[in-house]
């Protein structure tokens, strides 16, 4: 592990720090709160603790992988001379960094529109032909409640919408990488290119940059980014990233984890898929699979099997990749 | 004529402060830019201010848009201070909703309506005496 792509990675990390508001640990069990019976259920959200906890377990933590070197402008190496002890600490803090490299962007459901008129003066109609655009630029608020009106030439003042406000908060707090207008790499027939390439993480990196995590173009994105993911079976390019957590949520949301399962099985990685199928039985539990596992307390490769039954839809390949790892495993042992 | 504000200032100038439109950048560009700034009334409209409370940019830009920002903090402690916004500003942020309106602003746009009626009444007689010749 070479100390020098660490120390470039800290100098340059894109840390962006979300606006999302302050949540609690676990949202379902406040709403159970307000509902008043434990039994109702109320769908897992993706910042949950345990939900988060599954995920980053699932993301793995391959240190090569997540301190490759980045293009950065060409500095000569530094070379340092360690004890033992010495080089053990610095992977112990490269590990720490490293699981902050790895913090999940959040999931949010897409923002509503803004259609907020404050007042409409016809006195004023043709006073211009040109709209003006109101910023209050005051330093302590924060972005999602500063003032951004417009004045129309019909004489209507209205608050911004949102797309305008990421233009016109971006002329007046620039944030580092993002653009005025959004690349036309995000047009459909481009990100086919890019994805063409296999270079999802960049484009998502990309995106992550470019708009704020509820907006609809992020998450048409990202959709688009895991759909051709799931398409082409290329999981592995996400997994030691920051976007896996993301990936296996839309996958589990949108119940089609069966292309995941496998590769985890080819790749002989038990306790993930274990914990994938939890994950599932956790945010859809009125399906078959949860209710045979609550029922016969399965664990560990029960589990799995249960799922191959009930809910795949690929059950042949579940089946068969299931007992190829049986024998693997069988054989190892033996 | 004695302006009572003056004596809310931490000092005495000898002056009061005012809440104006000062040009920014160089004067060789066909370019303005204005800086909604607080100064003390007798020095040059462009020269050393006291605080910078915002802009205006009186082109429109691709969007059709003139962008203006203000910082309603400080304005507000500024006007607490006793400063006087001038004519322009006074519009702008009537415009904006901070301010009441400004009745300047809605003479205007009558004229402006006026004037835009004057013309449509003038062209069309001038497309029938063309067509008349």
């Amino acid at each position: 592990l070479s100390l020098m792509a660490l120390r470039l990675r800290l100098k340059n990390s894109f840390c962006h720090s979300f606006d999302a508001p302050v949540l609690t640990s676990s949202i379902s069990e406040v709403i159970n709160l307000f509902l008043g019976s434990p039994d109702a259920h109320v769908k897992p959200q993706f910042l949950d603790s345990e939900v988060q906890d599954i995920l980053t377990r699932i993301t793995g933590l391959n240190l090569e992988k997540v301190f490759r070197p980045i293009k950065q402008e060409l500095k000569p190496p530094k070379y340092k001379l360690m004890t033992d002890a010495q080089l053990e600490e610095a992977t112990q803090s490269a590990r720490e960094q490293a699981q902050r490299l790895l913090k999940m962007p959040p999931v949010l459901p897409e923002r509503k529109p803004i259609n907020d008129v404050l007042s409409e003066d016809k006195i004023l109609e043709g006073m211009d032909t040109a709209k003006y655009v109101f910023t209050d630029i005051t330093f302590n608020i924060p972005h999602r409640e500063r003032f951004i009106v417009i004045r129309e030439p019909t004489g209507t003042l209205r608050k911004a919408s949102w797309e305008e406000r990421d233009r016109i908060l971006q002329v007046y707090f620039p944030k580092e990488g993002r653009r005025l207008t959004a690349p036309p790499v995000f047009k459909e027939e481009n990100l086919k290119v890019v994805f063409g390439q296999d270079r999802h993480e960049d484009m998502l990196d990309l995106c992550q940059v470019q708009f704020e995590p509820d907006s609809s173009e992020y998450i048409r994105v990202h959709a688009a980014t895991y759909e051709d993911l799931e398409k082409m079976g290329k999981y592995d390019l996400l997994r030691s990233t920051r976007h896996f957590g993301g990936l296996v949520w839309y996958l589990v949301n949108a119940r089609r984890v069966d292309g995941l399962m496998i590769d985890m099985l080819q790749k002989d990685l038990l306790q993930d898929a274990v914990s994938l199928v939890g994950l599932f039985n956790k945010v859809h539990p009125h399906s078959e699979t949860a209710q045979e596992a609550s029922s016969q307390q399965a664990y560990g490769l029960d589990l799995l099997k249960i799922y191959a039954k009930r809910e795949s839809q690929r059950a042949g390949y579940v089946e068969l990749a299931l007992q190829a790892y049986e024998q693997t495993s069988a054989e190892s042992t033996v | 004529m004695v302006r009572l504000s003056s004596f809310l200032l931490k000092t005495y100038h000898g002056g009061h402060i005012v809440i104006r439109l000062a040009m920014a950048g160089h004067k060789q560009s066909n370019r303005p830019f204005y800086r909604i700034v607080a100064a003390y009334n007798k020095r040059a409209r462009d020269s050393k201010y006291i605080e910078q409370l915002g802009s205006y940019d009186p082109l429109p830009n691709i969007y059709n848009e003139k962008l203006v920002s203000f910082n309603s903090d400080r304005i507000k402690y500024w006007m607490g201070c006793g400063a006087h916004p001038t004519k322009p500003v006074a519009k702008l942020l009537g415009l904006a909703g901070f301010f009441p309106l400004h009745p300047m602003t809605v003479t205007e746009a009558e004229r402006r309506r006026a004037m835009a009626e004057q013309a449509e009444g003038a062209a069309p007689e001038e497309v029938v005496k063309q067509q008349e010749l």
